[in-house]
């Protein structure tokens, strides 16, 4: 069967790409407050496992499971959780690009940003941290978060986007 | 401009709500907490009643009055020139910057209880899905609410017209239309209802249900069901496997039948008009239903053929919205439930005027997402070979010479499915428009104008990864399924949602130009028409998503 090749149908060349913006990172302690939240579960989930062992004498080996995602989830994932988190906010739309498991990559155009929100948990809060969720009028991925920013960082973003959004660049 | 953090300014100048919020925000808590406390009253009071009240009372009026308090104390909200500024949140600190240009709706709410006292809520809403306002401020003084309201209906115009909101296009029509004159955009006979139930998937549905009832047979009196399986048995002389064929026939039918009249009757006379901007269904023979959908509203038409309706040509199409005033949800419906498939591409322009989805050219997918389905295939395939076989030995049945035969049939399948589903998947870019194809059994197209797009994701799985592979998922408005080009070639999906980007921003700024030269052209109206021809004080207060 003969089919055009993508190609052909995608523009001739590739659209210019926007003047690269810079490619940002998220604070280095977002790390450490994903270490934290991690620890945090594994220890309600290994209290959890540790009680049928003492009333119901359940085997030890249940808990192995457990224990094993509870390391995995300290020490391991929040570093490779941060090594593929970045974003970049360019002239015309944002981008998040982050996942280990599953890798995503969310474009927003400044246009249909509807409103940005700063928000921290307690945890976040102690340590100085913050997470800014972009809105739009999407349903499904209505929502954007970048994680674990500087508390500052995250209300100048916030601020920068709003403005963004708002007004928009120049027809 | 971002100049001074958004904090900085609100804890300058920010302003706080109503005192009486303490007032208000702990009879809200305290409702919510009515019924635990209730029930826990009862138990740990006993039943007797001077014991129970404190107690109720007590678990009732702490938590309301600590978050009253915490509320009041830490709930601040400005507004600025361009953007309404929000902080509130004792645990989880939030603070929300909302673009005046992006507020759709302001409202101002007053329950009895606030009445009497003097005090409102404001709501503000921006587009989307509209379960939630994206503030709330409550309580306000009602003359702080109501100016408040005009002031940011005031800013937000101001900040409209000078820096061009991205909204669609299409105002409503300025004099009346005569809705007589205005032929249908499809009508349907009782001959395409007829058609439209037998060819529906539900039969399948309808069918397993009725297998469901049959359970309820021993109700029936005089063990009728049973007399008439052993009659059925005896006259086949013992062939099992015969009757329980029949009787799975049977069943068909019998759904088969009951989606027949379903669709005669709920679509009955089912006319569609396109007019004035608005789109009008009628239908309904038992209930008639009247239903009418602004045209700007939709964000995408999806295109469904079951496999049978493929065959005989046919096809219905589906729309999605997007949720319009306050507390309307949006979701997919019935655009028109059976047409044939050469009548889609005029039915399609009669929302879409622009649309060319008959000329659309569908790419494929990656041919390696062949090799993925056929994998996952055949772990299914591998289940269904194994559970009967597995449930035989449980029953202690011989499946004998049953079993190879029936191998034997679902054997071809893994590969054939993969082959089918590999290619109904495809995407297409219509000048304007983006098209993603995928589905066997019920093969779905969707068609989203680059105007309606949200966000644009490309999303994969380490599965995906391993074979270059990847997913790309266009959001729009609409309250519901999203749309998905599954297992693209990586670059393919990085190129596809550049040109995706391009071209939102394209539509966007074209719709842009569009309200710029409306708002000039009314401008130019009112100028010639005098002053005070125009009375309504907010022409542009409820904005189309």
């Amino acid at each position: 069967m003969d089919r055009p090749e993508p190609d052909a149908v995608l523009t001739a060349e590739p659209p210019a790409p926007p003047a690269e913006a810079p490619v940002q990172r998220l604070d280095p302690r977002a790390v450490t407050l994903w270490r934290l939240t991690g620890a945090l579960w594994w220890a309600f989930w290994t209290l959890c496992m540790i009680i049928p062992w003492l009333l119901w004498e359940w085997p030890l080996a249940l808990m192995l499971p457990v224990a094993a995602l509870g390391v995995a989830w300290t020490v391991w994932v929040p570093a490779a959780s941060y090594r593929h988190f970045t974003y970049q906010v360019g002239d015309v739309d944002v981008r998040v690009m982050h996942g280990w498991w599953t890798r995503r990559v969310a474009v927003v155009l400044h246009s249909r940003i509807q409103h940005v929100d700063t928000r921290q948990g307690p945890v976040e809060r102690a340590m100085g941290l913050a997470t800014v969720v972009i809105y739009t009028a999407g349903s499904v991925g209505a929502m954007v978060g970048i994680p674990g920013l500087a508390e500052r960082d995250a209300e100048l973003l916030r601020d920068l986007l709003a403005h963004l959004s708002g007004t928009d660049d120049a027809v | 401009m971002p100049s001074d953090a958004a904090a900085a300014r609100l804890d300058a100048d920010g302003r706080r709500l109503h005192p009486l919020t303490l007032v208000f925000s702990a009879l809200g808590i305290a409702r919510g907490m009515l019924w635990p406390a209730v029930a826990g009253g009862f138990g740990f009071g006993d039943g007797e009643l001077d014991r129970m009240l404190p107690i109720i009372l007590g678990v009732l009026a702490i938590p309301a009055l600590i978050g009253a308090a915490a509320k009041y104390a830490l709930y601040r909200w400005r507004l600025d020139a361009d953007e309404l500024l929000l902080r509130s949140g004792v645990l989880n600190r939030q603070n929300r910057v909302i673009p005046l240009a992006r507020v759709q709706n302001v409202e101002v709410r007053q329950s009895l209880l606030q009445r009497v006292f003097g005090v409102a809520e404001l709501r503000v809403e921006t587009a989307g899905t509209g379960l939630q306002a994206e503030a709330v401020l409550s309580v306000l003084g009602v003359g702080e609410a109501q100016s408040l309201r005009a002031d940011l209906l005031a800013r937000r115009r101001a900040q409209a017209t000078a820096a061009a909101v991205d909204v669609a296009d299409g105002a409503p029509a300025a004099e009346p239309v005569d809705h007589a004159a205005v032929p249908p955009l499809a009508k349907l006979s009782t001959w395409d209802l007829l058609l439209a139930g037998a060819t529906a998937n539900e039969a399948g549905v309808i069918a397993a249900a009725a297998a469901g009832l049959l359970q309820f047979t021993e109700e029936l009196p005089g063990d009728v069901f049973e007399r008439v399986i052993r009659d059925a048995v005896e006259r086949t002389e013992g062939a099992y496997a015969v009757v329980g064929i029949a009787g799975m026939l049977l069943l068909m039918l019998v759904g088969w039948m009951i989606s027949i009249l379903g669709s005669l009757v709920r679509y009955h006379g089912f006319t569609l008009v396109v007019d004035g901007g608005e789109m009008r269904k009628r239908f309904g023979l038992l209930t008639v239903h009247e239903a009418s959908v602004p045209l700007q509203r939709v964000q995408a038409i999806r295109v469904e053929e079951t496999f049978l309706r493929r065959w005989l040509g046919l096809a219905s199409l589906m729309i999605e919205t997007a949720g319009g005033s306050p507390g309307q949800r949006g979701g997919a419906e019935a655009f028109v439930p059976i047409a044939r498939r050469r009548d889609v591409g005029r039915l399609v322009r009669g929302i879409f005027a622009d649309a060319e989805v008959d000329a659309a050219q569908f790419q494929q997918v990656h041919p390696k997402a062949e090799r993925r389905l056929r994998r996952r295939y055949l772990i299914t395939f591998l289940l269904f070979v194994w559970a009967p076989f597995w449930a035989a030995r449980w029953f202690d049945i011989q499946p004998g010479g049953m079993l190879a035969p029936y191998v034997a049939v679902l054997l071809p399948l893994p590969w054939l499915m993969a082959r089918w589903q590999y290619a109904s998947r495809g995407w297409a870019l219509p000048p304007g428009y983006v098209m993603a194809r995928s589905g066997v059994l019920n093969r779905v197209t969707w068609i989203i104008p680059d105007r309606k797009l949200q966000t644009l994701h490309v999303v994969d799985s380490p599965f995906q990864r391993r074979l270059g592979l990847s997913t790309l998922v266009v959001d729009t408005a609409a309250g519901g399924k999203q749309a998905a080009v599954i297992d693209l070639a990586h670059s393919t999906a990085r190129r596809l949602l550049e040109e995706l980007a391009v071209r939102a921003r394209a539509a966007a700024i074209a719709s842009r130009v569009q309200v710029r030269t409306r708002a000039a052209e009314v401008e130019a109206a009112e100028v010639e028409a005098g002053p005070g021809a125009n009375d309504d004080p907010c022409p542009s207060d409820h904005l189309p998503a």
